[in-house]
């Protein structure tokens, strides 16, 4: 094997955990510190690629385009937090019902806007040398945006005043309220965040990507395995399973073909929570 | 607690009776003056609605052009739609409807092989005359079908030898893991033999595989001059994207008999879709004066800025336009004489150009259009071909002399 | 006692509902068949949901391998055997397996609430595309082709024994009866001690447990039952539509199971098939109405409006209201107080022997904390004895490590000698270890007889009996068909009191007992550990400094996770060491 070839499998070993991780993280961060299984995951990352798109097409640079998507679903979170979520705290089934609900009326408004098909947009940038091989610039973007993405997130939640308050207010909320931190609002900009990665995740997909009512779909399963497989902790459990579930998938799709790479992706996961029910997290909680 | 099953149980009951209210009607396909009900199926919702939206469209518009031209045998028609939301028990249940509440003289229904199947054996049973106007995997014979779609042994038989002689011998075919997936491979696997070429590699990938890393990277090692590409569904549109961003198009040239009937390169855009070969029996950009007559009457009623008119969609409007000659020429809807008429070989000026009944095998003789996708996200047609048989079906099924054959024929 | 007949009234409707099926249009009779069958799937959730507490968004999956199973046996059965009724119960039973295999995974595994919701909507996600992808004629059993996407074909629909072919209307006459037969099944297993048991484990899986039932078997039980009912709903719908394809385990047909069973009132029975017919029925008009985005729109706003405003669902409210003004009556009579509760006659039994209860250098830490640092302890048979100490001392650990919450990382827990270590709790109560916790741990949902009858019955024969005298001693016969929740604080702390003690154990753990109790009721309470003691070993764990010297037992004082002192309240009193402690604490208080 040639040293070209091992970059470019190695990059596309990198880019299947990047993709992972841009499309998992909001979901990650919602249920690992709310307790929110947000079933309409899926469609705030459409959102954010049909922002966008729009945008895009009303002559925007696609660069700009993608801190307005973060910006416009983020707020979306926040309504979604103040006039859904807070009803329902504390009832799981309740959560991730009313969000399925939403993600079906999201589809559906979506498709009813826009119609099924979207003119899509050109991928930004162009290719790469490596060797005999090219690869997408794009690709090594995307890469580089997931490490953003976790790091950035890190330090929001556990090296700011507000990280510190927002942890407090989703896991303690009376005691939060009793040292005199807004749980209301605390939560509600929590989500919004959580909201805002699923929209820059979605922005950052959609150049590489075909976008449609459904795009969302095409994520949502791998990003709750990830989830899953991550456990409570969204940063390094995100990180921990992503790097897992993406070097399984990519390591076995380029040995065998991308459909013994899906099964081999599923299979690992499920044998991750038969032996760690809790998901990687509890690995490292044992081990510390 | 004693009365609360009690309450439950009259819900129930309740339910079935509002439940039955309003399905009580139904009118028989008598002879008279009276319009004539037909009737659609197809997904308006749900993730196929890019491909069914059109289709729909298309079926108003020829019902209403063959009203406005005065009806069949003089009775005016009225189109039954039904919309499946991308789920074939709804198939079922609508073809029922449309069989036994509704009662209609022809049906044009389906977009996937698999709602196809859903509804055949309910239409079959009953005996009335199915269109299938959809592009599918080839090979089906039905004494009570007809697919007017393009087939494989008109779509990759011209486009396989096209790219042989234009792009170079060496294939990788792409195929989404599923019927028509494996179906299509295995015809692009035969043509791409017979014409002297050799296939380097066939990768099947999930419906909704989205990083196509591996793939390309595959791409890049074997270097073949033509990728065949069977990919569907929004989610494997990724493909094109991702190989157009890798700078790929530059040394391999992509054909494939899919691509651009769900308005892919629409939601692609340009940039991936320049290079694409497809071939269809009908192209929008199609420059002639049927095609222009046709897309005005289109734009005039759904307006200027519809996205795209598909291939299906226009074989949608082919479908009921033969199914009016047939009547025409048998002069009765009697279901065994419109489908003699129709196995006499019908045919009708489409905007794709002639199409023609093949009496024996049900499917359809028309023109084959080789094209190439450009940076605006159009297609460039540079081949025709003129009247081609579906010469698969057409070799494998009679239904003339063995009317009662069902079964779907493989290569 | 809440014993209810399981009256006409469901058969009746059965019965009705089949006669009904033979007077529709065929086309409706079609159509409305298929409601009755998502109608036994709903149901299968709202059982394994509503009733067992376990939210399985999987019961999809059980739907389609039904489907699918049906589809195999009844391609290589039908021919031979002429009938198709024997592949609808093997579908069902194949369906029964597989959620026993997953539920295996997920009880035995101890897998939490959410990760189960995940868990059970991946596997459905993986069945779709395994299923998707088995086109390949190799994906062949006996005559039978799995069809990949576009699914398995020519599946016979439903064929009596004697192979007549049903018309539209005896197939749906055929599929009423079998999903009322299997409704009423539920509804009576609803009603026989394991459905009365599983109420108890969705109301409050901990008590459950430390009332001594293996919650985990009867989880699984119940999860399996809900994949048969689903598996067979699953094997209609395929003989209904003569394929099936993997369609069925989508998002949207998992969603579908969710809408129907909360449009119907997630407890409710007939609701199942109401929610089922109500949401078909529009999605099947707004179909043939619309176009477009309307469909999936429709559906999402009826489910999120239903868990925002009716949670109960939109049959359950109706119901209620009318079901108030009947009781209405009634409920003024049970208000009526009554005197304290009279230990003596609750729990007065003649002296027994108890239990010893030792603890030998128990040891915890949580990860780097050291709570118990090796507590040694011997309580004799029938002794009372007191734990006290300040915050943090240990003494909410040192509970946990005999109730079997936590496990000991060294020393021993003995009960008469029996090493109770990492015994789980279920094992433990049935030992003989009662246990009270802080908290009232009741069945706030159920009625108080209820909430006694679930204690009662696992501990032995003439469980309506001993109810009876129970309820009678505490003093809410009257009460007694009450929901538990609408007692107050004290009644509910008598009522747990009063399910422990049911079942007649050799020791009986106390954790802080009088917490929330008023003085009278203190008083009380000494009165019934005097009666207690006569039959049992008594562990109180306690912080009411009154409350222990009013008891005058042994006190044990437990301090940084060790035996600090041990004698009478009044020596302890004496010890200035002990008054440190306290002082000490005080100071850092205040």
């Amino acid at each position: 094997m040639h040293f070209d070839h091992v970059v470019i499998i190695g990059t596309s070993l990198l880019y299947s955990v990047s993709l992972l991780v841009v499309a998992a993280l909001g979901l990650a961060l919602a249920f690992g510190m709310m307790r929110v299984v947000n079933m309409a995951h899926g469609e705030l990352l459409m959102l954010g690629a049909y922002v966008s798109i729009t945008l895009v097409h009303a002559g925007l640079g696609f660069w700009l385009t993608v801190p307005v998507a973060a910006l416009a679903v983020g707020l979306l979170g926040m309504a979604v937090e103040r006039l859904i979520l807070r009803r329902l705290y504390g009832r799981i089934w309740a959560t991730m019902l009313a969000t399925w609900g939403l993600s079906l009326l999201l589809v559906g408004a979506v498709q009813f806007f826009f119609g099924t098909t979207t003119e899509g947009i050109a991928n930004p940038l162009g290719t790469v040398k490596v060797g005999d091989y090219t690869v997408s610039a794009y690709n090594l973007v995307m890469i580089g945006a997931a490490v953003v993405m976790i790091v950035a997130t890190y330090l929001l939640f556990h090296r700011t005043p507000f990280g510190a308050t927002a942890r407090a207010a989703a896991a303690l909320p009376e005691m939060a309220s009793a040292l005199g931190v807004n749980v209301a609002r605390t939560n509600m900009i929590s989500f919004g965040v959580a909201a805002a990665l699923a929209g820059l995740g979605g922005a950052l997909l959609a150049p590489v990507s075909g976008v449609g009512p459904s795009f969302g779909q095409g994520y949502i399963g791998r990003a709750f395995m990830t989830v899953v497989v991550g456990g409570a902790s969204p940063l390094l459990g995100t990180t921990s399973a992503a790097a897992l579930l993406g070097g399984v998938n990519a390591g076995v799709s380029n040995l065998a073909g991308p459909v013994l790479g899906t099964v081999a992706l599923l299979l690992v996961s499920m044998l991750v929570l038969r032996f760690l029910p809790t998901g990687l997290t509890g690995l490292w909680r044992r081990s510390r | 607690m004693q009365t609360a099953p009690r309450l439950g149980a009259a819900g129930l009951v309740a339910a079935l009776l509002i439940g039955t209210a309003g399905c009580q009607s139904g009118s028989a396909v008598a002879d008279g003056d009276g319009p004539v009900d037909v009737g659609t199926i197809y997904d308006l919702s749900g993730s196929l609605s890019a491909i069914g939206t059109p289709k729909s469209d298309a079926a108003k518009l020829a019902i209403e052009d063959i009203n406005a031209s005065g009806g069949v045998l003089g009775r005016q028609l009225n189109l039954i739609g039904y919309d499946a939301q991308s789920d074939n028990a709804k198939y079922t249940q609508y073809a029922t409807a449309l069989v036994q509440k509704d009662q209609v003289a022809a049906i044009d229904a389906g977009v996937t092989s698999a709602s196809r199947e859903a509804i055949r054996p309910i239409v079959d049973a009953a005996g009335i005359p199915y269109f299938y106007g959809n592009l599918y995997e080839g090979g089906l014979c039905d004494g009570n079908v007809f697919a007017t779609g393009s087939v494989p042994s008109q779509q990759l038989a011209q486009l396989v030898p096209y790219a042989k002689k234009n792009f170079g011998s060496s294939f990788t075919i792409l195929a989404a893991d599923y019927n028509f997936g494996h179906d299509e491979a295995a015809w692009a696997q035969k043509y791409i033999e017979e014409n002297g070429g050799t296939v380097t590699r066939t990768e099947y990938l999930p419906l909704d595989q989205t990083d196509f890393g591996s793939t390309l990277n595959n791409l890049q090692q074997d270097k073949p001059s033509v990728v065949v590409s069977l990919l569907v569904g929004g989610d494997q549109m990724a493909f094109y994207k991702q190989f157009a961003a890798a700078g790929l198009g530059a040394s391999t040239h992509i054909i494939t008999p899919v691509f651009g009937d769900g308005q892919e390169q629409l939601s692609i855009g340009g940039a991936a879709t320049e290079g694409i070969v497809i071939a269809y029996s009908y192209l929008q950009e199609l420059d002639t004066p049927a095609n222009t007559a046709f897309l005005a009457k289109w734009h005039a009623k759904y307006g200027d800025d519809y996205p795209y008119v598909t291939p299906s969609a226009v074989a949608v409007w082919n479908d009921w336009h033969l199914w009016a000659a047939a009547v025409t020429k048998a002069g009765t809807f009697d279901r065994d004489k419109v489908i003699g008429a129709l196995e006499s070989g019908v045919s009708y000026d489409g905007p794709g150009g002639k199409i023609t009944i093949d009496g024996g095998s049900h499917h359809a003789i028309q023109n084959v259009y080789v094209a190439q996708g450009t940076k605006d996200g159009t297609f460039s047609v540079l081949q025709s071909y003129d009247q081609v048989s579906p010469a698969f079906e057409h070799s494998t099924c009679d239904l003339i002399t063995k009317p009662d054959t069902n079964q779907q024929f493989k290569p | 006692m809440i014993r209810m007949r399981p009256g006409l009234t469901g058969p009746l409707t059965v019965g009705a509902g089949a006669l009904l099926a033979l007077t529709l249009a065929p086309y409706t009779a079609h159509s409305v068949t298929l409601w009755v069958v998502y109608g036994l799937l709903a149901l299968s959730f709202t059982f394994v949901w509503g009733h067992g507490g376990i939210f399985s968004l999987g019961q999809a999956a059980f739907f389609g391998i039904g489907g699918y199973a049906y589809g195999v046996a009844g391609i290589n059965l039908v021919p031979s055997t002429g009938e198709s009724l024997s592949s609808l119960l093997i579908a069902a039973l194949v369906a029964a397996a597989v959620a026993a295999l997953l539920g295996y995974f997920v009880f035995y595994g101890d897998v939490g609430d959410v990760y189960l919701a995940v868990i059970t909507i991946a596997t459905t996600l993986v069945l779709l595309t395994f299923f998707a992808s088995t086109s390949d004629s190799t994906y062949r059993i006996g005559n039978a082709l799995l069809g990949g996407y576009n699914g398995m074909v020519g599946i016979p629909g439903l064929v009596l024994p004697g192979g007549q072919r049903l018309t539209a209307n005896g197939v749906l006459a055929v599929v009423v009866l079998i999903a009322g037969g299997v409704a009423i099944g539920i509804a009576v297993l609803l009603r026989r001690p394991f459905g009365r048991v599983l109420a108890g484990i969705r109301e409050n899986e901990v008590r459950t447990q430390l009332l001594g039932y293996e919650v985990r078997a009867r989880k699984l039980g119940a999860f399996v039952i809900g994949g048969f009912v689903a598996g067979l709903a699953g094997a209609l719908y395929a003989a209904w539509g003569n394929f099936i394809n993997p369609q069925v385990f989508s998002l949207q047909q998992a969603s579908l199971v969710a809408i129907w069973t909360l449009v119907g009132g997630r407890r409710s029975i007939p609701g199942a098939f109401a929610g089922a017919f109500a949401v078909q029925a529009l999605s099947d008009y707004l179909g043939g109405v619309t176009e477009g985005a309307v469909i999936p729109a429709v559906l999402g706003a009826i489910l999120l409006v239903v868990v925002l405003f009716l949670p109960e669902g939109v049959l359950h409210p109706l119901r209620e209201r009318v079901l108030s003004a009947v009781r209405k009556g009634t409920d003024l009579d049970l208000g009526v107080a009554e005197s304290d509760p009279d230990p003596e006659a609750a729990f007065g039994r003649d002296a027994t022997p108890a239990s010893r209860v030792r603890t030998v250098d128990v040891q915890k830490r949580f990860g780097g904390l050291r709570v118990l640092r090796g507590v040694t302890l011997d309580v004799a048979p029938n002794e009372v004895r007191t734990v006290i100490g300040p915050n943090g001392a240990g003494k909410s650990t040192f509970f946990g490590l005999l109730t079997g919450r936590h496990r000991p990382d060294a020393g021993e827990i003995l009960l008469d000698g029996v090493r109770l270590n990492r015994l789980r709790p279920e094992k433990r109560a049935r030992l003989g270890l009662g246990i009270k916790t802080q908290v009232p741990s009741i069945y706030p949902e159920l009625s108080v007889a209820e909430n006694v009858w679930i204690a009662a019955y696992g501990a032995g024969p003439d469980a309506e009996k001993r109810v009876a005298e129970v309820l009678a001693g505490l003093r809410l016969t009257g009460k007694a068909q009450l929901p538990a929740g609408a007692l107050a604080h004290g009644e509910q702390q008598w009522l747990e009191i009063g399910m422990v003690l049911v079942r007649r154990p050799r020791v009986v753990l106390l954790d802080e007992p009088t917490a929330g109790m008023t003085r009278a009721e203190t008083s009380r309470y000494v009165e019934l550990i005097a009666v207690l003691a006569r039959s049992a070993t008594v562990l109180v764990v306690e912080h009411d400094m009154e409350f222990v010297r009013d008891l005058g037992a042994p006190v044990t004082m437990l301090h940084e996770g060790t035996v600090f002192a041990e004698g009478s309240i009044a020596e302890l009193r004496a010890d200035d060491r002990v008054l440190d402690v306290y002082l000490g604490r005080a100071k850092a208080d205040a």
